[in-house]
């Protein structure tokens, strides 16, 4: 079964809608950016602590010079929804987001390798289908 | 209690500010479109701090994100 998750074309970015339940079971909007150049999902910290996932954000932590974003730990998110796909118990890298990049998270390669993905901007669509190997 | 406004109400009040809206709806690419402007800020960490709201929330940035991401702005940043 394939998923279609719309998205806006002239965006400079692919930016998709990704909800995050909390430790108590509420279920925010966070914005993401799909991004085939990260291994692995990130979050920002400052979401991961507000979702009670993290004790608490480290403050001194600064951007390396050509470095999109400072990882310094990894978390497990019990669950989320990306492109309409449920995923529990997703570990994630904690990252330090510049706050005019206006977004919470990187969707990783990992995404990828859980879901055959296809990026169609003629119709401003992901499309997703899980492998066959990981259907229930 | 605080009213409903647009999107284009939000960016108009709050420009280049993080906001944590309550009670949304959403367009089909999950953008926000109506909600309840609980928290605003220039600064981030006010609108994530704790204690977290009792109920579903969405955050958003009225301002044009400044993503760096990819390796044309590696290339870029390092004069390649």
């Amino acid at each position: 079964m394939h998923n279609y998750t719309i998205f806006d074309p002239d965006q400079k970015y692919i930016i998709l809608p990704i909800f995050v339940s909390d430790k108590n079971g509420e279920e925010h909007l966070l914005k993401a950016i799909l991004d085939t150049g990260a291994p692995t999902t990130e979050f920002s910290d400052e979401a991961l602590e507000f979702l009670g996932f993290l004790d608490r954000t480290k403050h001194d932590v600064e951007l390396k010079r050509g470095l999109q974003t400072q990882k310094y730990g990894r978390i497990t998110i019990s669950h989320m929804d990306i492109c309409s796909h449920h995923i529990d118990n997703l570990e994630v890298f904690v990252s330090h987001f510049e706050k005019s990049w206006g977004i919470d998270a990187l969707i990783g390669l990992d995404f990828f390798r859980k879901f055959r993905t296809t990026i169609d901007y003629k119709k401003g669509a992901v499309i997703t289908e899980i492998f066959q190997s990981e259907a229930p | 209690m605080a009213q409903k406004m647009t999107w284009q109400e939000m960016k108009e009040a709050f420009p280049d500010e993080w906001l944590l809206v309550t009670d949304y709806e959403s367009d089909k690419y999950g953008n926000v479109t109506i909600g309840v402007v609980e928290r605003h800020s220039q600064d981030k960490s006010e609108v994530f701090r704790l204690p977290a709201l009792k109920k579903s929330c969405a955050f958003v940035y009225t301002g044009e994100s400044t993503f760096p991401g990819g390796w044309r702005a590696h290339a870029q940043l390092h004069d390649i």
